[in-house]
């Protein structure tokens, strides 16, 4: 007992059993950094990559940039873990898909179309989708409808922000530049539930479900001084706000300017708002996009699903390799042919189209894969950068660019690099490279040049130009979202949608650390539900239950939050439960 | 323990929150797992069982709308400086304040997983490894080459990335210094939190940004009434936020039973 050794056997029993076989040993190598673009989501921040040997450890910002401000979220943070998800897929029937789809396109009736539905469009992908769509006949391009118009956002000249809505501070545009100009203006957030963009906002508006649109109709009536659609006092009747609430409101829009209005795809009563701010023009500009070769304007234009009729596409493909807005799988279903129609989906997994489509296709995730990120929806001025792969792409991955070219009978191949000439060849605007933090003259530099250091990390900025008014938004061509499901009866709960819309993608096996370890975000098909609506719907803290809708039926588990309204079920934006369900449907949640 | 190098000042490493910036966005979280291995959730790990080092909870005033008001706070081993009662409870010396750094250390290959510490932790920022460590198949190959993953029954928490400080040494060493640099070791939290929210430094340099801001009005520190001189200072401009540091004592039955 006193002697020495059976303490001394101890210790090392325990550094033997640290070294034994089931703990992994870290490898060795020697430490490299390399810089490339995150490709998680429109942002495109710039990433800092450390590396062992040839093998990415670790990912960071790039504190210098511009645009990103050296800011990564957490997905960004876990990128380099992708690759090894037990959910990616690995194989598919290429040749079969290419078969299928040259078999429609061959036998495409004057009524049908050939479709290519890209998610996150403005990618040079997406112009070669484009052109290809041109190619084949009766091509259609199809994308989500673009938010606010398609216009980009200026935040750093706004003082005022109302939000309708919109996850500001959720990852909503580029994450470290919002935070950068969060400190200039006053965040008023419209919402029914109090999500983190409420909760950090200065104020918020708890608003009854669904009703955005009255509150921006109500806020348009007070700033036109004239009778529009809805009264402030029936604005006020339909947002559970107060009259004064509303005045005060749009008289903080008037006098606390420069005001903008924020408000998601499906208000597109938000784009008259901000004509009455001042906004149109001012912080909410033409998107503006990098040049292009003269050679690809005859391209497709991009169309909404609500332009295509129904029963008509005969064969859909649908680039999920960049995870975008994800559009639910009952607005596509009824444009399909009835007999046989060929859907093909280049994914990373089968947890978006996959489980609907014919073919599904595995596509090199980041960050594998080759590709440009457009400038975000908050970059005041177009920009270009390229996704260079830090690990060599799995075999057998489909490039969903390289499919839809030759299903169209084209080579794409080089598109990337034509489009990297053009901007070289318009001669405008800077490179910023990470490596040294440094901004060069576009003009100082040679086609060669600029080409090399895109590939090595960076980012071309356009010049910065006067700022025009965006285009004008054609609501009828774009609508394509689900109906809201009526009022029933027997579905006594509110859906409040969280996480960001559409987030079909992969996420690192340690995001559980935020999903399953805290309780900081909800994981995929798990729903909170205040107690006392569990306790009403008979499910308690864990239980398997279902979340039935007027569309549809998923399994959930629950979790008792006591943060969740009364009459509320929280649950992920996830494919599977977009499918069944919009922002604010009705729903019921049943022990299964 | 590990002597102080006679021919350097001791530091003092702190860390100060600025609760009012944090976004909740767990940026903080997972850059903290992958910096020093800690592995995915076990299928059965619950926030009870899981590996967090750093933990951002949501907290609310306890008002309803429209006076509810909520913060998110990261809470991670608040690197106590007085009477660490997790170095007092250890019957293996398996957790030692580095007097060279004022880093509370805990060597695993020491540990006996009796939990001790964990029971004497007041923050509850100390993890227990209910399960070895395993990660998808491939996904080792991105482990962090200087943090050696730790075996199950063991206990684990924040050391301010300790691999990082390790390496801020060896390229002081190669530059011919004998000390570190201010600013080139910071932990990976600090260094990914894109709220700029996190600031590390040295707290016994008083030109250091972070003593400075640990001196601020403003700034408060978790369970103060129990003198264990934590290095960990948050700081909101609010008062009820400033109060959450000192809640009264919770009704029996409530506490966190973690491990």
């Amino acid at each position: 007992m006193f002697t020495p050794a059976p303490w001394r056997l101890i210790t090392d029993t325990a550094l033997w059993s640290e070294n034994w076989p089931g703990i992994p040993r870290p490898a060795r190598g020697e430490i490299k950094t390399r810089y490339t673009n995150c490709a998680l989501c429109p942002a495109g921040c710039a990433v800092r990559a450390r590396l062992v040997g040839e093998q990415p450890v670790a990912l960071m910002g790039v504190p210098a940039h511009p645009l990103s401000f050296g800011a990564l979220c957490p997905f960004g943070l876990t990128g380099h873990q992708l690759p090894y998800h037990p959910e990616r897929l690995k194989q598919g029937p290429a040749h079969e898909a290419a078969e299928a789809v040259a078999n429609a396109i061959a036998q495409c009736g004057p009524n049908e179309r050939i479709a290519v539905l890209d998610l996150r469009p403005g990618r040079t992908a997406s112009w070669t989708y484009r052109r290809a769509m041109a190619a084949v006949k009766n091509g259609v391009y199809l994308t989500a409808p673009p938010p606010l118009g398609g216009a980009s956002v200026n935040l750093s000249a706004a003082r005022t922000v109302l939000s309708i809505g919109v996850p500001v501070l959720e990852g909503w545009g580029t994450p470290g530049n919002v935070l950068a100009a969060r400190a200039g203006f006053r965040l008023i957030q419209a919402e029914p539930f109090e999500s983190r963009t409420a909760a950090l906002a200065d104020l918020w508006l708890r608003i009854k479900p669904g009703s955005g649109r009255a509150l921006a109709l109500g806020l348009t009536a007070l700033l036109e001084g004239k009778a529009g659609p809805l009264t402030p006092a029936q604005a006020a009747a339909e947002t559970g706000l107060s009259e004064n609430q509303i005045t005060d409101l749009a008289r903080d829009l008037a006098h606390n300017g420069p005001a903008l209005v924020l408000a998601g795809d499906d208000l597109p009563e938000a784009v008259p708002l901000n004509r009455l701010t001042g906004a149109w023009g001012e912080s909410l500009i033409a998107r503006a996009e990098a040049p292009v070769p003269e050679s690809w304007k005859k391209a497709a234009p991009p169309t909404g699903f609500a332009s295509v009729p129904d029963g008509s596409i005969r064969a859909l493909i649908i680039d999920e390799s960049v995870p975008g807005d994800y559009i639910p799988w009952n607005v596509i279903a009824p444009k399909l042919v009835p007999d046989n129609p060929v859907v093909v989906a280049i994914a990373w997994s089968r947890n978006g189209y996959g489980r609907h489509a014919q073919f599904t296709l595995p596509a090199a995730v980041y960050p594998e894969m080759t590709g440009d990120a457009p400038a975000a929806i908050d970059s005041p001025a177009a920009a270009f950068r390229i996704f260079t792969p830090l690990v060599p792409a799995t075999a057998g991955m489909v490039d969903p660019a390289g499919f839809i070219a030759s299903a169209a009978g084209m080579n794409a191949s080089a598109a990337l690099r034509e489009r990297a000439d053009a901007i070289h060849k318009a001669g405008r605007g800077t490179l910023f490279t990470y490596a040294d933090a440094k901004s060069t003259p576009v003009k100082e530099l040679k086609p060669e040049d600029f080409w090399k250091a895109l590939n090595q990390g960076g980012c071309w900025m356009d010049a910065p130009g006067k700022p025009a008014a965006p285009v004008k938004y054609d609501e009828a061509a774009w609508q394509g979202k689900p109906p809201a499901p009526q009022e029933a009866s027997d579905l006594p709960l509110v859906v409040a949608l969280t996480g960001m819309p559409g987030a079909a993608g992969l996420v690192s096996p340690l995001m559980s650390k935020l999903y399953q370890e805290s309780n900081l975000r909800l994981g995929r098909n798990r729903a909170a539900l205040n107690p006392a609506s569990a306790a009403a719907c008979g499910v308690g803290e864990g239980s398997r239950a279902v979340l039935q809708t007027l569309l549809g039926r998923r399994p959930i588990q629950v979790t008792l939050s006591a943060s969740t309204p009364p009459g509320v079920v929280e649950v992920e934006a996830s494919p599977d439960i977009l499918d069944i369900c919009g922002a604010f449907s009705r729903a019921r949640v049943a022990q299964s | 323990m590990i002597a102080a190098n006679r021919n350097n000042k001791a530091k003092r490493y702190g860390m100060t929150i600025d609760v009012d910036r944090c976004t909740g966005c767990g940026a903080c979280m997972v850059a903290c797992a992958v910096e020093n291995n800690v592995p995915p959730a076990h299928e059965g790990a619950t926030e009870r069982k899981g590996i967090t080092w750093i933990r951002v909870f949501k907290v609310d005033n306890g008002e309803d709308y429209p006076g509810k008001r909520t913060v998110f706070v990261p809470v991670l081993c608040q690197q106590c400086g007085e009477d660490t009662p997790c170095v007092h409870v250890c019957p293996q010396q398996a957790v030692e304040v580095d007097p060279a750094t004022g880093i509370v250390g805990q060597m695993p290959e020491r540990c006996l997983g009796c939990r001790y510490c964990m029971a004497a932790c007041p923050y509850h920022a100390r993890y227990f490894n209910w399960w070895d460590p395993q990660w998808p198949a491939g996904m080792e190959k991105t482990l962090n080459p200087d943090v050696a993953p730790r075996m199950r029954g063991v206990v684990e928490k924040c050391n301010f990335c300790h691999g990082r400080w390790h390496a801020a040494k060896q390229r002081a060493a190669a530059a011919g210094k004998q000390e570190i640099e201010a600013g080139s070791y910071v932990p990976a939290c600090v260094e990914a939190c894109p709220a700029e929210a996190i600031h590390f430094g040295d707290l016994s340099d008083p030109a250091a940004d972070v003593a400075r801001r640990a001196k601020d009005p403003a700034s408060f520190r978790l369970l103060e009434k129990l003198h264990t001189e934590p290095k960990i200072y948050y700081s909101s401009q609010r008062d009820w936020v400033r109060r959450i540091g000192d809640p009264p004592k919770p009704p029996m039955g409530e506490e966190n039973l973690r491990g």
